[in-house]
């Protein structure tokens, strides 16, 4: 077995037999074999083993942004990442949100003419809802230029970026309103 | 520049800008998508199943061993095609049904090209399903079994171009359906020339103008993020299948007949679909079948589920499309002809759908006007992806050349392509022109300054020095309309009344994304509105379960947003007689002498004597009061309006690059039964429609006949950064039959999109590249510039 690469750096001499993680809020410990497989990943082990199916997996490989969630406050490709790479690490999954964040409210509302909806199928939403988040926390007043860079990682089929835009947009202005709280 | 839609008639509900019903759900992550229902925890014992898949584009299997991979630890079954029980299954094929009607096994549609084992020796394409599944107790096993198969294959000679395959000595692909690949005609599709009207030879011969044009549209595919997933459950006699079918009671039929089963001894369950878009989906994909057989004969249930590379299962069929038209100097087209040759790929689904049935649709209806008409066409078998139906069947290839013939023509004739297309096509059975054509072309060039902004090929300013512009549209008419429904059948409805006024809704269909759930919640809310009650208070439920369900209505056609709309527009006035005779005794009056406004139940000749509905129902046993009705679309032939999409593109003369500027997309619904849902349909289509005109593409290795970029990095779906501005258009010109007379438009709302910029980029450079998709090194070529 190779040595594993700690979160926090360190590299450790033997594979830990427990695995740490702050799991929306909550730190949770998993252990190794009965838990965690060295393969997992992380996008894997939070929808199988936690129940956590808010993220999607679709491509698996790192191409359409459904399965992201936010790790450390950055937004990450959770089929991208090993679950043991997760140890020490804080995870925010889409379950992890407020029932009123500004962002998911966003999302839902959006109906303003010549837009379109920020959703339809719905499948790719919670990928985009966690990257939005994760921009927003970091930027609270993005540009329209700023949102499309940071959305771009993620693939909409039924083609709603102008509705996610606009929503993002309006998500900023609600934080704003709450000065700069979410 | 965008502007709010205003309806033709005011009303409560229907029309109106707001969010989706299920718009929380799903933004927060709550809806559950057929990959999160079959989560291993929700069902103990689920094993994982995966099928083989064929290395070469055409080959067969001589022998196969199992033994290597039975070994490993975790795989529970091996069934190749050898076995019995999969080797006595029928032949099947991919297209037993459009999704309209629910057929069983006779009555499929494509019944003469019976061209798929359940599973076969043979493969006809790269990633062809054959020879064996595995059942595992996880994918990783399942997928290092299959590895450990021993197939040995008998490779066999392929093709992927449908010319190629057309001439003698080509390799055979279904020998036993064709002996050179063209498919036989037949009585669904009709005969290799189709429709024929007058005489298109003499038409060409009496024409002041005759042009020939050719447009070649590719395999652009699907690539819904909701990859095919199923998990069958064989207990006992009965099959339960929970699936992300679109279509859970052809699915149960398609279960029955080819496992020969009663009907109740099968359970399709769907819920949400993470986009469907058309996919091989008509509820037959052998994977139900193999799932099935492998639960039965392990105990256990079994969940199959695609990789997204394995998702690249089926396309657009790409066609070669030629036309020649004859026309008088004055741009009246007297004579048309078009022919084309479809590359079916390895199987024949619905492929003459899409190259008979959908320009007979458009010739019907649009050049209803024009005397000659000839339609001639071939469906090919390749060892390429098979083809399937994808965002509606042929419009978007037949739009290709029709809008070509209408740019090309208006440019030889010295005219401007609006007033040709005015001129020439209808129709509303009879009257010319066309009212919803001249106003959706009138309103398109307003919002793209058509005036100002078309002008000669190439003679447009030039911006940063390489870079020129052009303007383009192309138009279609809706797909479709409530009499064009007719093969449906029954479409059936309930409702069902809570004493609180509360309601139920049983309007069964599964939501792929198109809205039209909440089309149906507005609609009831506008039928019920004598009760008192918004959408808020109508409840409808998401799941479609064959056991429990009323008849699904498929979401195919775009027509699922109206067409349940208008039961339920007859069906509320049933409910409300219904609760009439049940006040009877508490109003001590006759129902004839009773009415019902806002929630109150009164009677009229003295409005001050009633009571609310509520406190009536909460006194006695009246509710839950559930009315039922099913009925057959109206077939009274109302024509169909008219859509188009504009397009302002930016070439760079130097790199080929085309940048899309500015769309719009105008539809005339008849009536719009959601104006977010459908500016949603109107916007997001143009993603598929530029992927399909500037980036989409499947790319072969021509030496080995193998795909190379099935995975959505190289398959280039465009994103957020890579979409221009686009304006959407609602109009309500055109009437249907109904409360609402509307037609679909989801499918269609990128049908024009690449012509339209096809056209634009020959305005802008002068030159025309009629093969999409238009990379930058076709822009250079015609340039003359490599």
């Amino acid at each position: 077995m190779p040595k594993l690469p700690r979160a926090d750096g360190k590299v450790s001499t033997n594979q830990p037999s427990t695995i740490t993680m702050t799991i929306n809020g909550r730190r949770q410990e998993f252990q190794m074999g009965r838990d965690i497989e060295p393969t997992m990943t992380l996008s894997y082990f939070l929808r199988e083993k936690l129940g956590l199916v808010g993220l999607k997996v679709s491509c698996d490989e790192g191409a359409c942004g459904a399965c992201t969630i936010i790790m450390d406050g950055r937004a990450v490709l959770s089929c991208m990442i090993l679950a043991v790479h997760a140890d020490g690490h804080e995870i925010r999954t889409i379950e992890g949100l407020e029932k009123d964040d500004p962002v998911v409210l966003s999302f839902a509302e959006q109906s303003e003419p010549g837009y379109g909806t920020a959703l339809q199928c719905g499948i790719c939403t919670p990928g985009f809802v966690m990257a939005s988040r994760a921009l927003l926390d970091e930027n609270p007043t993005p540009t329209m230029d700023e949102v499309k860079e940071a959305l771009s990682g993620n693939i909409c089929r039924c083609g709603c970026y102008a509705g996610i835009a606009q929503a993002v947009m309006h998500a900023s202005e609600k934080i704003a309103g709450k000065g700069g709280r979410s | 520049m965008k502007q709010p839609f205003k309806p033709r008639t005011n009303r409560k509900f229907i029309g109106g800008y707001r969010p989706r019903i299920e718009a929380y759900d799903k933004a927060s992550g709550q809806v559950r998508f057929a990959d999160d229902l079959t989560i291993k925890s929700r069902f103990p014992g689920l094993l994982y199943s995966k099928v083989l898949r064929s290395p070469y584009p055409h080959a067969r299997i001589k022998s196969i061993d199992v033994s290597r991979a039975e070994k490993l630890p975790g795989v529970h079954l091996i069934l190749t095609y050898e076995d019995p029980e999969l080797a006595a299954f029928k032949l099947t094929n991919a297209g037993w049904t459009d999704g309209v009607d629910t057929v069983s096994y006779d009555r499929m549609m494509w019944r003469n090209y019976k061209d798929r084992r359940v599973l076969g020796d043979r493969a006809c394409w790269f990633g062809d399903e054959v020879g064996a599944v595995v059942a595992a107790e996880s994918d990783e096993i399942a997928e290092e079994a299959l590895g450990l198969i021993d197939v040995e294959w008998e490779v066999l000679p392929f093709v992927l171009d449908p010319v190629e395959a057309m001439k003698p000595g080509a390799p055979l692909v279904h020998p036993e359906i064709t002996k050179n690949n063209v498919m036989p005609a037949d009585e669904v599709g009709g005969e290799d020339v189709f429709m024929v009207r007058g005489d298109v030879e003499a038409g060409f011969a009496e024409a002041e103008h005759v042009m020939e044009v050719a447009s070649t549209h590719h395999n652009a595919t699907h690539c819904s993020l909701d990859n095919w997933c199923c998990v069958v459950d064989w207990t006992g006699d009965r099959v339960l299948v929970y699936s992300n079918s679109y279509e859970p009671d052809q699915s149960r039929m398609f279960m029955s007949q080819m496992l020969d089963l009663p009907i109740h001894k099968v359970a399709v369950i769907s819920s949400y679909v993470g986009g469907q878009f058309g996919r091989a989906d008509t509820g037959d994909q052998p994977f139900f079948l193999c799932s099935a057989v492998l639960s039965k004969r392990t105990g256990r249930p079994v969940k199959f589920r695609h990789t997204r590379r394995e998702s690249f299962h089926d396309t657009r069929q790409p066609t070669i499309y030629t036309a020649k038209v004859g026309a008088r100097k004055d741009g009246t087209i007297t004579s048309l002809y078009f022919k084309s040759i479809g590359n079916s790929g390895a199987y024949a689904d619905h492929t003459f759908f899409a190259l008979k049935f959908a320009p007979v649709e458009v010739a019907e209806v649009s050049f209803a006007h024009i005397p000659n008409i000839k339609l001639e066409s071939y469906g090919v078998y390749t060892n390429k992806i098979p083809a399937s139906m994808m965002r509606g069947v042929g419009n978007s290839q037949f739009n290709l050349i029709l809008n070509h013939v209408v740019d090309q023509l208006a440019e030889e004739l010295d005219m401007d392509p609006i007033e040709l297309c005015i001129k020439n096509f209808g129709h509303e059975w009879g009257s010319m022109p066309d009212k919803s054509l001249q106003e959706v072309l009138r309103e398109g060039a307003e919002r793209i300054e058509w005036k100002k902004k078309h002008h000669k090929p190439a003679e447009g300013p030039v911006y940063g020095g390489t870079r020129k512009r052009g303007v383009g549209f192309s138009f279609h008419p809706a797909w479709h309309a409530e009499w064009q429904e007719l093969r449906r059948g029954h479409i059936p409805v309930a409702i069902r009344l809570n004493p609180d006024c509360t309601v139920i809704l049983d309007a069964p269909t599964v939501e792929i994304g198109t809205g039209s759930n909440t089309c149906n919640v507005l609609g009831c809310a506008e039928a019920l509105s004598f009760l008192g009650i918004g959408p808020e208070d109508i409840h409808w439920p998401h799941t479609v379960d064959t056991d429990t369900s009323l008849k699904d209505c498929v979401q195919t056609d775009s027509s699922v947003s109206y067409l349940q709309s208008e039961v339920l527009a007859i069906l509320a006035g049933e409910l409300k007689k219904e609760i009439l005779k049940r006040a009877e005794p508490f109003l001590d009056a006759k129902a004839k002498e009773l009415d019902i406004e806002d929630g109150r139940i009164f009677i009229r000749s003295s409005p001050d004597r009633g009571m609310t509905l509520k406190d009536m129902f909460f006194q006695g046993d009246l509710v839950p009061i559930v009315v039922l009705m099913s009925r057959i679309p109206d077939g009274t032939q109302t024509g169909v309006p008219y859509f188009a999409n504009f397009a302002e593109v930016e070439v760079d003369m130097d790199t080929g690059k085309v940048d899309v500027l500015h769309l719009v997309v105008i539809n005339d619904c008849g009536t719009v039964m959601f104006a977010s849902g459908a500016e949603a349909q109107q916007v997001g289509g143009q993603v598929m429609g530029l992927g399909e005109v500037l980036t989409e593409e499947i790319i072969y290795d021509e030496a080995t006949g193998i795909p190379l970029n099935f995975n959505l990095i190289d398959y280039k779906i465009p994103t957020m950064a890579d979409m221009p501005e686009i304006d959407p258009v609602l109009l309500e010109v055109w009437k249907g039959v109904g409360e609402y007379g509307a037609c679909g438009i989801g499918e269609g709302t990128l049908t024009c999109t690449p012509r339209a910029v096809m056209n634009a980029i020959h305005n802008a450079v002068g030159v025309r590249i009629n093969e999409i998709p238009i990379k930058p090194e076709k822009i250079l070529r015609a340039l003359g510039k490599i």
